[in-house]
Order: structure tokens, then C-alpha cells, then sequence
């Protein structure tokens, strides 16, 4: 319940910064996020063009949202472990890149979901390996990690996988694409997220195997106390790796229903934000796996509808990161803020 | 009469499910030694955290030197002249003693008269020089981390008195000390007071209070109960007044009926982190029915000792056989599974994960049996009423019942915690590591009352404590460990106070 207030006073302080930025540019801050609203599919256009309507608007924002839900589990999972896996962008990089290259051979939806599970694990446990092995910190390799893997696929993409055209990877086999793109219904065209459900399901199961599971209470002892946990007969070594193996894991999930289903192609030379922004949304969401779904929505309302409010307000379309990052900031603060008696 | 230097007028502090202080008003005189004593969670930390700025009071006011002040930070505090040892030191480390002493009020002299830097000769000084002073012998150049504890809290003290503070907080500070120790920061203690300086002391020793304070009030649950002159009034009231019921000092016991060779140790040895051999080549056996004591100074190797009998660290050499088993080798949950309850020193960081609820704590050790969970699937019924029933069968209070996050409980109802989740195992061997460390007179009878209680139930008990008090009221058999090895088996009746702590010192050797 207090993590619950303080998510919200971080919401309300962030929305409120954002409306004094935007009145300081001399725009209507309700108008503006009214335009949000309107963006992510939850208010009525003025307008639509032919085929489309709040609800093909809506669909494509449940499109957006549903790798951010997985992001967000991937960040408070490794939290409940006592890691901050900051490296979700790299991980789900490489999940969608080995997802598109299994594609090739093997163009199935549940090859993809499967291959980027199990690339993202790999990842997570080759960081959550170096932690107990080497004890180097999982904030540092997972960072690099991310330079690492965006580098190699970058330069895998460009010599062998560009579509010249569009300056990006090819795109995806659309047999093997979670997205339906452009799906006809009622006269209307849709994006339809195969993952969504998925991503749903899996917050609801991790939370229940937080909560309710032995492993789930050997995670949580780990994190918070680590010599607490050794004394229990916990193998805290065994937990940390399988922690970031799942967190990993997740950040794959998040990797393939963006890359190979948001969209169907890796653009060389970025890592998504998503990765970064998924830390507010855990945050915001008290890192607990159905908060997460929330912050999720939230957050995704504020980034997917931007673009709409930008172009109607002619505003830069930098004030959705901005509020973002008020969130981030302010979440941080609130949950440092709580936890500072005694 | 000295007149009052601080007065508290009905002071009220209340945290969430306890009134922490109720209605306290009380003054302390100056150039007195003022003790304040009560059970753990009396509140008698929490008012005088209030003097130094830690709270600041929900109702009441707080006068110093006549003024009324309202006190909202420790920084303001000093400024006042008033200053505060706490029980866990606040020192940096890898900082010398002048450094840790000087820290926020540098001499600072002037390369050039223009690039300030901080005089650290100049430091060294002054510090030799407030050291002869007081008395309090300090090397100034020594770091912090290579010093024992007593002289940690000798920089502590000069800490405030570099500061210039009058009024000078111990909170519960013979705590760590060994009984030599003691006798030399009484002397500090008293050689402050006649020097000037007030003194207000928390602690719950009686003997301490007994033997310099002036004055004691007490308290018991957050109520100011009464304020004594200690030379007028006996140990016994005082006691009576603090526990709020008579207290017997020594627990009542039948003789112990020994049993079967429950631990036997062989040639055991530990090294520590650094690869030092901390244990070296100890051999003692328990029997079921009795209690062995292992007295001995601190960091003579009992955490070692310990540790590695409760399978959290690996010997480096010898055996451990539990009912004729060995368990040398085992894994921290084949002890338990062998049987072997384990209280630690370290109830923070070890016995207990602080931000877990009570509900959540208990079953830390056996949380994958059958009892708590199946196919890995954690009953939370099971969890709630194993709590619930340990908190009603152990007396634990906490704010917010099973709930309570265990950070936000009292030292004493923490460790209460540990002891009813070890000993509800039933275990044939209970390791107690420093079991009373801290705690209040109540709460160390009571566990001492648990001690022999298990030990009647046919349990074999290690007790390892630096309390001499507490292993002379504790054991059936003594034996001190010294520099790694056990110096002394003896059983406890034929050894007396003084010969073990020759053995403790090293002075007599086997």
C-alpha cells in the first residue's frame, strides 16, 4: 500500500513537471495530454483516415506495450535477486537477433518465443555466472554487454542481413512474426500482438512463483540478505544464477515481441529504450510483476502517445522521454524515501 | 545543588502500533553521572535519541541549559555541546584515529596563505594532546580497523570532546566490552564527570549503574517509572522497577543428568578469511543433557568455532561427529538435517533477513520441508500459523503482529525470533553464539531460562559467550578458548570466575 501511494505521488509530480514544461512553451497542457490520451487509442480522434479508428489505435498500442511488460518482469525479477540488471536492451537485442536468424530456417511463431527465451537466458546467465564466479559486478558486465552485442549484430546486420532499402535489417518472415500486421476485420486494419496474452500470463505466473514458490523465497532472501540466506542452507550462488538466467530470459521475451513482432526488423547500431525505460517501470510498478502491467500501461500510454500529441501540438516528440524520466527520478526518490527510517 | 542542564517536560514519541515514550519528564543535573535504565524497547534509547536530534518529540519539550530547543539534526545537537556515542560506532574505517577524530572540523592550514589543506601534523597533535589530557590512551596515527574495540570507543569518546561537548550519550556502551574493559571505561567514565562533564548512560547492567552513576531513572515501556539515587537504593528495586515484577538473578536449576556423546570434535581447525588458522586443533565432546560453555576475550576464535561447527564455514583440518556421524564436510542444510540449531552472533545480518516480516522469518530454516511447503509450493496458512503460534508460545511483540517488517521490531524481540525459530526444531545439539549480547535483564533470564530448558530436554547446548556472568549462571562444563585453543575443560563447579580468566588472558595455559 505505501509502495502503492508513493508509485502514484511520482506519477502526479512527473505529469504535473511535464504540464509546467509544456505551459513554459506556451502550449495547453491539458489539450496536450488530452492528444496523449487520444494517441494511445483511449480517446476519440478528431479524425481517422480510411480503415482505421480508436480501436485499430488501441491495438497497436497493446502492441507497444507488450514488450515493455516484459521488460519491466526482466528488471524486477533481477531486483527481487538483489541484481540490477540495467542490460535488458542488449539482452533483448541479441534474443530478437538470434530469434530473426532462427526464422530463417525455421519460420514458426513458437520458435521465435522460444529461441528468444532461451538467447536472453544465456545472456543472463553468462552475467549472473561472472557475478558468482568473479564477483564482478552485474551493473558493469551487463552495461558492456550491451555495447558488446549491439557492436557484433550491428556489424553482422550491415555485412549480411541489410535491406538496402530501408537501411535496416531484413524484416522477419511474417509466418514467424508475433505481430499480425495489417489484419483485416470489420473493415477495419489491425496489429494484432499474438504476445500480449503471453505477457500477461507470465506476470501472473512470476508473481505467483515469487510469492508462493520455494525458489521464489530463496530469490527473495538472496536479494535482501545474502549472509541471512547461506545460514538458511540456501545456495545463494545457485539462486543469483538462476535469477539473472530468468531475468535474462524475460528480457528475451521482451526482445522478440519487439523486434520480431512491434517490429518486424533490427535497426543497426541502437539498443531499444525500451530497455531503459523498463527500470522506471519496475520501479514505478514496486517491482512487483502485476505493478509492472500497470507501470507498463502507464508508461507506454505517455511514449506511444506522444506521437500523436507531437505532431497535432507540434511539439518535439523528446517530452515523452522527459516525462519518463521525471517518473524514473521521482520513483527512485520515493522508494529511497520510504525506506529511510531506521 | 548544580543546577538542571537538560530538562525534558512531558515528552510523548510514538511509532506506528507503540507509544515509544509516554508523558516522560525528567531533568538531568549538570556534572552528573545520569544512567537510564529499562528492559530493550522501554524507550530509553528513543528519548535520548530525541536529546541528540535523531527524533524530534510528537508532544513535550526538551530544555537545555534553561532554553527550550528544539533539537531537529545531530549536527545541531553538537552545537549545543552535546554529543553521543553510539552502540555501533560510527567510525571510517581506513582512516587513522586523528582523521576519524578531526573529520568535519579539520584544522586547515594554507599552502601559500592561499591553497587550504588540511594540517594533519597539527591534528596529530592536538589529538596527543586531548589524549594525555583525559586519560584516554590513543595513538593517533593508528588506523581504525587494526584496533580492538575498546579503543574504538576511547576515539569515540575523544570524538566528542574534540567537539567541546558537555553533555556526553553512551548508549548502551560496555556492550561489546569484555569485563576488563569495563573496569577501564568505568574509570574513563567517572574521570569525565569529575572533570566536568555530564554524563547520561543507557544501559541495563544494574552492576554498572551500581557502580558510578548518581542517579538512575527508570523506565519500563515507555513510561518513566521512577528516578533513584543510585547510592539509596538497592539493585534488587532497581531491577524489580525495571522488569516490573520480581526478578531472581540466578536461574533456578536441577543438576544435569548427562547422556550420550551428542558432538564430538576432533582436532578441528578453522582458518579464517585472511587464511589464518583462528581454530587450531581443538577436541572437546558434549553430552546430551549438558551445557558447554566456551568462554574466552573476544576474537580468540569463537566465530570460527562456531560457524564451523554449524556447517557455515569449512574446517581446514580435523572432525565433527554428531551422534556418531560426520559432519565435517556437510553442507550448511545437512547440519540442520543432522540437527543442529544454530543461533548466531550477528542477528542483523545473518540470524535473520531484516526485511522479510516476522511470518516470513520464522520458517527461514525449514521452509522447503514438508511442513511449509509441497512440491515447492509455499503453504501461506502454514506460514501464518506457525507464526502466529511462535510469537504467542516465545512472547515475541512486534507492532503489527506477523506482518511486522522484522527491521522495525526491538533487539530483543529480533533475537527472541531467532531462539524460537531454533529451538522449535528441536534439535539434539543448539549452538548459542553471544545469545544475550545487548539484551535487556528480562530478556537474558528468559533466555537463559531457554538454555536450560532444552538442555533438560536431553539437548546438548554450546554456549559461546564473552559474558563470564552468563557462563558461570549457564554451564555444566567450562572450557576457554585462547588464541584458537581451548586452554581449560573443566566442569563448572570446580572452576572459579578468577582462574578462567587467567585462562581467558593467557596468563595460565594447560
Amino acid at each position: 500500500m505505501r509502495k502503492f501511494s508513493q508509485s502514484l505521488f511520482a506519477i502526479i509530480i512527473s505529469l504535473a513537471f511535464g504540464a509546467l514544461i509544456l505551459w513554459l512553451m506556451g502550449k495547453d497542457p491539458v489539450s496536450a495530454y488530452m492528444d496523449i490520451l487520444r494517441g494511445s487509442g483511449l480517446m476519440e480522434k478528431v479524425k481517422y483516415s480510411g480503415r482505421q479508428n480508436m480501436f485499430t489505435d488501441f491495438m497497436s498500442f497493446i502492441d507497444a506495450l507488450t514488450p515493455m511488460i516484459f521488460a519491466s518482469l526482466a528488471v524486477a525479477l533481477a531486483l527481487k535477486g538483489g541484481f540490477f540488471n540495467i542490460g535488458i536492451a542488449g539482452q533483448m537485442l541479441f534474443a530478437g537477433f538470434c530469434a530473426h536468424m532462427a526464422a530463417l530456417f525455421i519460420p514458426s511463431k513458437i520458435a521465435v518465443i522460444v529461441i528468444g527465451f532461451i538467447a536472453g537466458a544465456l545472456i543472463g546467465a553468462l552475467i549472473g555466472w561472472l557475478k558468482y564466479r568473479f564477483n564482478v559486478n552485474e551493473v558493469v558486465t551487463s552495461i558492456m554487454l550491451d555495447s558488446i552485442l549491439m557492436y557484433l549484430i550491428t556489424f553482422y546486420i550491415n555485412t549480411f542481413y541489410i535491406n538496402p532499402v530501408s537501411r535496416q535489417s531484413k524484416s522477419i518472415i511474417s509466418g514467424a512474426r508475433l505481430t499480425l500486421s495489417g489484419f483485416r476485420w470489420e473493415g477495419m486494419k489491425l496489429d494484432i500482438a499474438l504476445a500480449f496474452p503471453v505477457a500477461i500470463i507470465t506476470a501472473v505466473i512470476l508473481n505467483w512463483f515469487i510469492e508462493r514458490t520455494t525458489y521464489g523465497y530463496e530469490i527473495k532472501a538472496t536479494g535482501l540478505s545474502p549472509h541471512a540466506a547461506y545460514y538458511a542452507g540456501i545456495n545463494v550462488n545457485r539462486t543469483a544464477l538462476m535469477t539473472m538466467t530468468l531475468s535474462g530470459a524475460l528480457a528475451g521475451l521482451a526482445g522478440v515481441s519487439y523486434f520480431c513482432g512491434y517490429l518486424a526488423a533490427i535497426q543497426p547500431g541502437e539498443t531499444p529504450l525500451i530497455g531503459f525505460d523498463a527500470i522506471a517501470v519496475s520501479l514505478l510498478g514496486g517491482n512487483n510483476p502485476l505493478g509492472c502491467v500497470f507501470a507498463s500501461f502507464l508508461i507506454t500510454v505517455i511514449s506511444k502517445g506522444t506521437i500523436y500529441m507531437s505532431s497535432r501540438q507540434n511539439i518535439d516528440i523528446e517530452i515523452a522521454s522527459l516525462i519518463t524520466a521525471f517518473i524514473l527520478t521521482f520513483a527512485a526518490c520515493s522508494s529511497f524515501l520510504g525506506r529511510r527510517r531506521k | 545543588m548544580a543546577e538542571n542542564i537538560v530538562e525534558f517536560r512531558h515528552i510523548t514519541k510514538r511509532f506506528p502500533g507503540i507509544v515509544a515514550n509516554d508523558d516522560v519528564s525528567l531533568s538531568v543535573k549538570e556534572g552528573e553521572i545520569f544512567a537510564v535504565l529499562g528492559e530493550n524497547g522501554a524507550g530509553k534509547s528513543t528519548l535520548v535519541s530525541m536529546l541528540f536530534g535523531m527524533y524530534e518529540p510528537d508532544e513535550g519539550e526538551i530544555y537545555v541549559r534553561g532554553r527550550l530547543e528544539h533539537i531537529n539534526s545531530p549536527r545541531y545537537a553538537g552545537s549545543i555541546g552535546i554529543g553521543m556515542v553510539h552502540q555501533h560506532f560510527r567510525l571510517v574505517s581506513n582512516y587513522t584515529v586523528a582523521e576519524n577524530i578531526v573529520l568535519g572540523l579539520e584544522p586547515v592550514s594554507k599552502i601559500f596563505g592561499i591553497f587550504p589543506y588540511v594540517n594533519i601534523k597539527k591534528a596529530n597533535h592536538d589529538i596527543a594532546e586531548l589524549s594525555e589530557r583525559y586519560g584516554l590512551k590513543v595513538n593517533p596515527t593508528d588506523v581504525i580497523e587494526n584496533l580492538n574495540v575498546a579503543t574504538q570507543q576511547r576515539v569515540e569518546i575523544l570524538k566528542m570532546l574534540y567537539r567541546e561537548a558537555e553533555i556526553l550519550i553512551f548508549d548502551e556502551p560496555t556492550a561489546v566490552l569484555t569485563p576488563q574493559e569495563i573496569e577501564s571505561f568505568l574509570k574513563i567514565v567517572k574521570g569525565l564527570r569529575d572533570g566536568g562533564k555530564t554524563i547520561i548512560l543507557i544501559t541495563h547492567k544494574l552492576r554498572e549503574i551500581k557502580a558510578v552513576a548518581d542517579r538512575c531513572a527508570i523506565m519500563n515501556r515507555g513510561k518513566l517509572i521512577d528516578v533513584l539515587d543510585v547510592e539509596t537504593s538497592s539493585t534488587d528495586d532497581m531491577a524489580r522497577m525495571m522488569v516490573g515484577r520480581d526478578v531472581s538473578f540466578k536461574t533456578e536449576r536441577k543438576p544435569a543428568k548427562f547422556g550420550d556423546v551428542i558432538l564430538d570434535v576432533e582436532n578441528l581447525t578453522v582458518r579464517n578469511r585472511a587464511g589464518f588458522e583462528a581454530v587450531k586443533s581443538v577436541s572437546f565432546q558434549i553430552h546430551a543433557g549438558e551445557v558447554f560453555a566456551v568462554a574466552g576475550v573476544s576474537g580468540n576464535g569463537q566465530n570460527e568455532l562456531a560457524d564451523s561447527i554449524a556447517g557455515l564455514v569449512m574446517p581446514s583440518g580435523g572432525t565433527v561427529k554428531l551422534n556418531g556421524h560426520d559432519i565435517t564436510r556437510s553442507s550448511v542444510r545437512e547440519h540442520l538435517t543432522a540437527g543442529v540449531a544454530y543461533i548466531p552472533e550477528d542477528r542483523h545480518n545473518v540470524g535473520l533477513v531484516l526485511d522479510f516480516t516476522l511470518r516470513d522469518n520464522f520458517p527461514l530454516r525449514q521452509y522447503y520441508t514438508g511442513k511449509f511447503s509441497s512440491n515447492g509450493i509455499i503453504s501461506k496458512s502454514e506460514f501464518e500459523s506457525y507464526g502466529e503460534k511462535l510469537a504467542e508460545a516465545y512472547d515475541i511483540r512486534s507492532g503489527q503482529g506477523g506482518s511486522t517488517i522484522t527491521r522495525e521490531m526491538s533487539g530483543g524481540n529480533q533475537q527472541k525470533a531467532i531462539i524460537a525459530r531454533e529451538l522449535d526444531m528441536k534439535t539434539p545439539l543448539i549452538i548459542f553464539m553471544q545469545p544475550t549480547r545487548g539484551l535487556d535483564a528480562g530478556a537474558v533470564m528468559n533466555i537463559h531460562r531457554h538454555i536450560t530448558a532444552e538442555r533438560d530436554r536431553g539437548a546438548a547446548v554450546l554456549l559461546i559467550s564473552l559474558d563470564l556472568d552468563e557462563i558461570m549462571d549457564c554451564a555444566d562444563t567450562i572450557a576457554v578458548i585462547y588464541n584458537g585453543s581451548i586452554s581449560k575443560i573443566s566442569p563448572a563447579s570446580e572452576i572459579s570466575t578468577d582462574e578462567i580468566g587467567l585462562y581467558m588472558m593467557g596468563v595460565k595455559t594447560a
